[in-house]
């Protein structure tokens, strides 16, 4: 399929939804959080790419955390934008239910962010050590690590 | 014995074993010689690479995102490099382009190699090992001869690259291209004839393509089971607009169908290589970047020799990033390992496993690996050792 | 003045250690040729002297809830079994040193001590890999024994003797596997999964399960079990060279043949990957048992025929 094409027939998938093109073959679309469930089925229903990858953004002047999902098809990237408050723990519904390999990239994202997946099939630590402080989210910016 | 409740028996692989090269950690629970369970952990090899990079500038960043990896250093430098060149608004000139695709494709070469030595050594094969790793060597040599290093080859900078093709470079790749192309002939004999080899791999973890898209799969793995996936066809980076690749592709999905796109693969990369040596666009090798970036965000996709690789660059107007977000094949390919070792047999499972060709060491990427508790006690050596003495007294 | 030969016999000379030398020797030629065939430079003639050596002076951990007393006796005996069957063969193209009606029998089943060792060894243990490795041990031989056992009495039966020294006479210098070749090439193969090297190495399949029922040995006892093994290489090649390749006749002969075998291992373990191990139990059962028990029925009505 042709970016362009393919970047049109998302948009028309998510019409409802402020959507801007900050690259020419990207389309970024903000969503609030009870919303992300529905468009992922939409997405997945209409066969429009697939997930590549759950990118956190901690935006500490803004107090709040941005989650994306990123979505590819061929050359075009669709960008789910979810912006949460930072305190306390935001949390948003688990896309697992309909994409199952999602979990890896959540759990990672949990661990790293302080995100709360619900009803997430496994919330287990990934990456962290099983002794790692359970209230220390390491990527957040103002996550205090203690240099040895 | 309890027999209400059924006993369960976990072999345990890693995070120190020999099946596994670089440290990861999984959880196979076994009925006598059937796998029936499995679980992955990983965060071994954790070095905080993803928070570092927020302290570092533009530049010093470029060094340490190639030392993510060992085997495809390169990629993620190219990655690192166009995602950063976007957002900068600066593109490196034709020959620089054309030298990153050369470098990446030598990789490349290296790297499935790597790959078919590891996967015959678990499968047993040990002399299809040493003979994939011996030829290797001619790829490592050349990658030597042009870099000046094995490993970490450093080949990019921001805007460019750093070194130009002289001919008696270009004649060292062309000889050792014919050797490898020879070889590799031979490979893809054995690995599509040998008896004993294919009772290992034919048939064994079978993905279909539909699994394969539902479990997410990337690269040589999900082109072996027919879904054709490639970032440099898909989305062309670097020169692969100017010469086009053609995706390798298998339906079979089982170890031979990896086997035989990964071997395919290797005539794909050398007749790449010698396109590029013929028609190597003259110029320029590095174009001028500005210290700091204006603040937006871009997304870089690379393929990787183990599939699609993905960073996502935010700027903030500073000469160092926002945040940097790796995404790479390993993880997406990974969590397939464990829905298919679920019903093989165990012997079975190293197989699979190498069969997703996994790198824990680009998986693992993000944080510092001390922990964050204040009254963490910290044990000198003359402890340690004491407590290594009387553990094995009792 | 016999007991004292007696017990230089068994201790140096052709028993104890100058079995011992012999296999490592053999150990040291199979690792360079299979180096040699693999592109490798491979290790020089004092290495598997020197592994042992090291292992012998290093620590043996004893895992905490194993039987101590099993962990240290099994490795002993496994050795035991393995020398003792060296002295029923013709080693090294003498005569063999003790011999009486049925001794083929007793060295067969000598010969198995060592896998039933390791299995049990593996079982002591509480490791997951040895456990693994040992029930993998124990099947193996359940798989391959039977045809071995078969393909050795196949010379037994054309000679009507269950003793080895007229077993060999019998033949007569004949080379018993130009009548007898599947159970000579049986018998080869056997020893590949009695030595499990590959294709046969399933159970210390490394990438697997580390080292197997083996995992949790270290030091001396290891030391013993790798020296049970390179005993009993010498004394398979041995028989096997004497029963179907017309006697070992002096040392020349003797070093002639069974080098010959060592070659065809080393092409075969070289050539192949490995088996899984409900393969090899397939294999075995369903070609090598089959195989046998034909070439058998042949012999048993060839030899009622001509009586």
């Amino acid at each position: 399929m042709d970016t362009q094409e393919a970047l049109k027939s998302a948009e028309t998938l998510l019409t409802d939804y402020p959507s801007t093109r900050p690259e020419e073959n990207r389309l970024d679309v903000t969503l609030a959080p009870e919303n992300l469930s529905a468009v992922v089925s939409n997405l997945v229903a209409a066969r429009w790419g697939y997930l590549i990858a759950i990118t956190g953004l901690d935006q500490v002047a803004l107090g709040q955390l941005e989650i994306l999902y990123h979505f590819g098809a061929g050359a075009a990237v669709l960008t789910l934008r979810i912006p949460l408050p930072r305190i306390p723990i935001p949390s948003v519904e688990s896309i697992c239910p309909i994409i199952p390999y999602a979990n890896v990239y959540e759990r990672e994202l949990g661990e790293m962010f302080g995100v709360e997946f619900r009803n997430s099939p496994n919330t287990d630590r990934l990456f962290l050590p099983d002794d790692w402080c359970s209230d220390v989210y390491p990527l957040r910016k103002d996550a205090v690590l203690n240099e040895e | 014995m309890d027999t209400t409740v059924p006993q369960r028996f976990v072999v345990p692989i890693g995070p120190q074993h020999p099946a596994l090269k670089e440290p990861g950690h999984f959880e196979f629970t076994v009925d006598g010689e059937q796998v029936t369970g499995a679980s992955v952990r990983l965060g071994y090899a954790h070095r905080g690479i993803e928070k570092a990079t927020e302290g570092r500038n533009w530049v010093q960043n470029l060094y340490l995102l190639e030392r993510i990896c060992g085997i495809c250093s390169h990629v993620h430098a190219t990655a690192y490099c166009l995602g950063v060149e976007k957002l900068a608004g600066v593109t490196a000139p034709p020959r620089a382009q054309a030298i990153r695709l050369l470098v990446a494709e030598l990789e490349r070469i290296h790297s499935h190699l790597l790959w078919l030595g590891v996967a015959a050594h678990e499968a047993g094969f040990d002399t299809l090992f040493m003979y994939s790793w011996r030829d290797r060597e001619t790829v490592m040599d050349i990658l030597e001869a042009l870099t000046g290093n094995r490993v970490n080859y450093s080949a990019n900078l921001l805007g460019g690259v750093k070194f130009d093709l002289t001919p008696e470079l270009t004649d060292q790749i062309y000889a050792g291209l014919e050797l490898l192309e020879e070889r590799t002939h031979q490979y893809v004999d054995v690995v599509t004839s040998d008896a004993t080899l294919l009772q290992r791999t034919r048939g064994v973890g079978v993905t279909t393509r539909e699994q394969a898209e539902e479990l997410g799969l990337v690269g040589p793995t999900a082109r072996a089971s027919g879904v054709e996936r490639d970032i440099r066809a898909e989305a062309p980076y670097a020169a692969y607009s100017d010469f086009p690749v053609k995706v390798v592709t298998a339906t079979a999905g089982d170890l031979e169908a990896r086997f035989v796109v990964r071997l395919q693969e290797l005539f794909e990369a050398y007749r790449l290589i010698r396109a590029v040596l013929e028609k190597l666009p003259p110029g320029d090798l590095q174009a001028r970047m500005p210290r700091k970036i204006k603040p937006a965000e871009t997304i870089s996709r690379v393929e990787a020799p183990r599939g699609e690789l993905f960073y996502f660059i935010k700027s903030n107007g500073t000469d160092q990033p926002e945040r940097i977000k790796v995404r790479t094949p390993t993880l997406c390919n990974l969590a397939s390992v464990c829905v298919l070792a679920i019903g093989s047999q165990l012997a079975d499972v190293p197989m699979i496993l190498a069969g997703v060709d996994p790198c824990f060491s680009c998986n693992d990427r993000m944080v510092t690996v001390y922990s964050g508790d204040t009254d963490h006690t910290q044990w000198t050596w003359k402890q340690l050792r004491q407590y290594g003495i009387d553990y094995y007294r009792r | 003045m016999n007991a004292i030969q007696d017990l230089l016999t068994l201790m140096f000379f052709p028993g104890g250690l100058f079995v011992l030398a012999l296999g490592m020797s053999y150990e040291w030629i199979d690792r360079k040729l299979m180096a040699r065939v693999q592109n490798r430079v491979g290790p020089r003639w004092f290495q598997p002297y020197a592994d042992i050596a090291k292992l012998l002076v290093k620590e043996e951990v004893i895992p905490a809830d194993s039987n101590r007393l099993l962990f240290i006796a099994l490795p002993i005996l496994a050795l035991a079994g393995a020398l003792t069957a060296a002295l029923y063969v013709p080693l090294a193209g003498f005569d063999p040193l003790y011999s009486f009606k049925g001794d083929l029998i007793v060295t067969l089943y000598l010969l198995s001590l060592l896998t039933v060792c390791t299995g049990l060894a593996g079982a002591n243990t509480t490791d997951r890999f040895s456990l693994v490795g040992a029930t993998r041990t124990l099947t193996q031989l359940f798989s391959y024994e039977a045809p071995f056992l078969l393909a050795m009495l196949g010379p037994a039966v054309a000679a009507r003797s269950w003793q080895i020294n007229e077993i060999i006479a019998d033949a007569d210098g004949q080379w018993l596997l130009i009548v007898q070749p599947v159970g000579f090439v049986v018998a080869l193969i056997g020893l590949l999964g009695k030595l499990e090297i590959a294709p046969f190495n399933a159970p210390e399949a490394e990438t697997e399960i580390v080292a197997g029922a083996l995992t949790e040995y270290s030091g001396r006892g290891l030391a013993l079990f790798r020296l049970g093994r390179h005993v009993e290489l010498v004394v398979g090649l041995t028989m096997v060279a004497a029963f179907y390749m017309g006697g070992v006749n002096g040392l020349p002969l003797f070093i002639l043949k069974t080098l010959l075998l060592l070659l065809i291992l080393v092409g075969i373990q070289s050539l192949v990957a490995r088996l899984r191990i409900d393969q090899t139990v397939g294999l075995w059962w369903r070609w090598g048992v089959l195989l046998v028990l034909a070439q058998w029925l042949a012999l048993v009505i060839w030899e009622g025929v001509q009586a």
